[in-house]
């Protein structure tokens, strides 16, 4: 005794191989259901190419572990924003970022954001001048050496400068509400920003590594380099930047987590 | 660099004790720790150092290795670098001031041997040209602007203060007469002043009220030092100056822009309450490394504290603290060894036995 391996057709009982509309015997119709049966998710969230965010760390009104669907093409963050609201961050614009799909492909827009849209760094990024990024709790901006102003006067008059010694590119602190804090001359052309023995050290920042980060010239041009810090090193994207499952985000205070279902 | 006979440790050539040990070190560079303060007063210098410069820095260099080591404190400190004079001497100074030759003869007044384009004698600031030197007019550029006329008028005015170079190895040297009324220092005004390229033409004004000397600052380029007393707090404001062995610091108070219109602050590192920040000058707006104070204050030293300064053997190994009471910022020497400086903004009183620095050089004023 066996199940018969197809539809049987209903007026007669006779088995209906699958893609045909009529009974071959009786020429009854096969009904449409049964035609276009096709396997069901159990739930949105499996949805191949649709991503959501996970809220890895919030502020106060923001849960941990909430996350957010990205099914439609566009999904606007922001501290007044309808689709993905951060109503208590104040380091969000009204409107922050917008989430939005090209084709396949998940990219995150900084919608010109006061503060902007932090990206975590696999390994090494590239960086420049003017850039900002995180490590820990702490803010930084790659700023260039400034133009050397100790020449002498027409009068022959030499200025008296502080000892120094070449640099090639600075790395400020940037303090919550705006001021800078420390800025590093590198030396020997990088900078190394950690908890302990590095150029930059924060003793009391418990989200650092004690060797977290280093920004080094190599060549002409400098790069960001992560040190496998345990909670990564973030640099703020210019414009848009493509997404892949696994990428991480700072938002203000709040960390997110992207994921995409293959 | 020099090598520590005790420890091994290499030592910058300016270092007097080891950054490792402590020991005192040779004095082994030759190197001329400026150009005026190394020469002892008197006329017998005069005639070393109008010879032409490297055989005066060998010369020197001799001197100073065969001297036995004296064994005193870190000596006081000296502005002096040495390169920017060397280059100042050779290569930049203006024709008149540069010797041209090895011809000298000797100053009507002082008798120090001066090289015969020369105006003024660079020991004591002699017009020589008032003694009817057709030569030396003749050798000296129309050009020159800077007064003579200052560097006569201590000599004519009844001394009421003077100040006493400390040279670098503590002991004093030259004294320069000051009068009851306005006594212009500078460049221009000659003597032990004329050679020192740090000093402006005319730098600082020093004049006194009731019994007090003031000293006025001139709009100088580099500005006057005034070393503060240890251990007594010195208010510091938005934009104070202050020195610390050869380190031009600048106090900045706590700014911040505006929150944006709609109401986003600006994002940043925690901030813990700083009251300002202090910021190393390497330009004339220009700053090179800068910390932020946090409300305990911050200790700055050569190897101790919370900003140290390991390649400036000038700094004591704990120098000076910036700290606040009941919210106005302090700067305190903590019994360093050559001192903290603060630079005078406009004016400033110089009571009896303060130590002043202008230029390369460092006085103490004496009345």
């Amino acid at each position: 005794m066996e199940q018969a391996r197809n539809y049987v057709c209903t007026e007669c009982a006779s088995p209906v191989p699958s893609g045909h509309k009529f009974c071959g015997a009786c020429g009854a119709g096969v009904p449409h259901e049964a035609q276009t049966l096709e396997t069901k998710f159990f739930g949105a969230l499996q949805m191949p190419g649709k991503a959501r965010l996970i809220i890895v760390r919030g502020d106060e009104a923001m849960g941990e572990g909430l996350s957010y669907l990205l099914q439609a093409t566009e999904h606007i963050a922001g501290r007044e924003a309808d689709q993905i609201p951060f109503p208590s961050d104040t380091w969000l614009s009204p409107r922050h970022a917008n989430f939005l799909y090209r084709g396949e492909k998940l990219v995150v827009r900084d919608e010109g954001s006061l503060n902007g849209v932090y990206i975590r760094i696999r390994g090494a990024a590239p960086i420049k001048v003017g850039d900002h990024f995180l490590c820990g709790q702490q803010l930084f901006r790659v700023d260039a050496t400034p133009r050397d102003t100790s020449g002498p006067e027409a009068d022959q008059t030499y200025f008296y400068s502080s000892p120094k010694r070449p640099s090639a590119f600075r790395v400020t602190q940037v303090l919550e509400g705006g001021m800078d804090g420390i800025v590093c001359c590198a030396h020997e052309h990088a900078v190394h920003i950690g908890r302990e023995e590095c150029d930059i050290n924060f003793p009391d920042d418990v989200y650092l590594s004690p060797r977290h980060a280093r920004v080094e010239m190599s060549g002409e041009s400098l790069e960001l380099i992560d040190e496998s810090s345990q909670n990564g090193t973030y640099v703020r994207i210019r414009g848009e930047r493509e997404l892949s499952h696994g990428d991480y985000l700072f938002l203000g205070r709040n960390l997110l987590r992207v994921e995409v279902t293959a | 660099m020099i090598v520590c006979s005790r420890c091994s440790k290499d030592n910058q050539d300016h270092y007097k004790f080891c950054l490792g040990c402590g020991a005192e070190l040779p004095r082994a560079s030759g190197k001329p720790r400026s150009s005026s303060t190394d020469t002892p007063p008197g006329g017998s210098s005069g005639s070393g150092r109008s010879t032409n410069a490297p055989r005066a820095r060998a010369a020197r260099g001799e001197a100073l290795a065969s001297a036995p080591q004296m064994d005193l404190e870190p000596t006081p400190m000296q502005a002096s670098r040495p390169e920017p004079v060397q280059v100042a001497q050779s290569d930049s100074l203006p024709p008149e001031l540069a010797p041209m030759e090895d011809q000298t003869s000797p100053c009507p007044h002082c008798g120090a041997g001066v090289p015969e384009n020369f105006r003024f004698c660079h020991v004591c600031g002699h017009d020589l040209h008032d003694e009817g030197g057709a030569q030396a007019a003749a050798h000296a550029p129309a050009e020159r602007t800077s007064a003579p006329a200052v560097a006569e008028a201590p000599k004519r005015a009844s001394m009421r203060a003077r100040l006493i170079l400390i040279q670098p190895d503590g002991s004093e040297g030259e004294m320069f007469p000051l009068a009851e009324g306005p006594t212009l220092i500078g460049r221009s005004s000659g003597g032990i002043f004329a050679n020192d390229a740090y000093l402006s033409p005319e730098h600082a004004e020093f004049r006194f009220e009731d019994d007090q000397l003031v000293v006025k600052d001139m709009e100088s380029l580099n500005g006057i030092y005034i070393r503060i007393e240890p251990d007594v707090p010195i208010e510091l404001f938005d934009g104070s100056i202050f020195r610390v062995g050869q380190e031009i610091l600048r106090f900045d108070g706590p700014t911040a822009p505006e929150p944006a219109a709609d109401g986003t602050q600006h994002m940043g590192s925690p901030h813990r309450g700083y009251l300002g920040r202090i910021s190393l000058l390497v330009g004339r707006e220009t700053t090179g490394n800068s910390y932020p104070i946090p409300p305990q204050g911050i200790h700055l030293g050569r190897e101790r504290g919370d900003v140290v300064f390991p390649e400036d053997g000038y700094v004591s190994g704990l120098h000076c603290r910036v700290h606040s009471e009941v919210g106005h910022v302090f700067l305190t020497d903590i019994g360093s060894s050559n001192g903290t400086f603060v630079r005078v903004s406009n004016e400033s009183f110089v009571p009896q036995g303060t130590f002043v620095l202008m230029g390369q050089q460092l006085f103490r004023a004496e009345y």
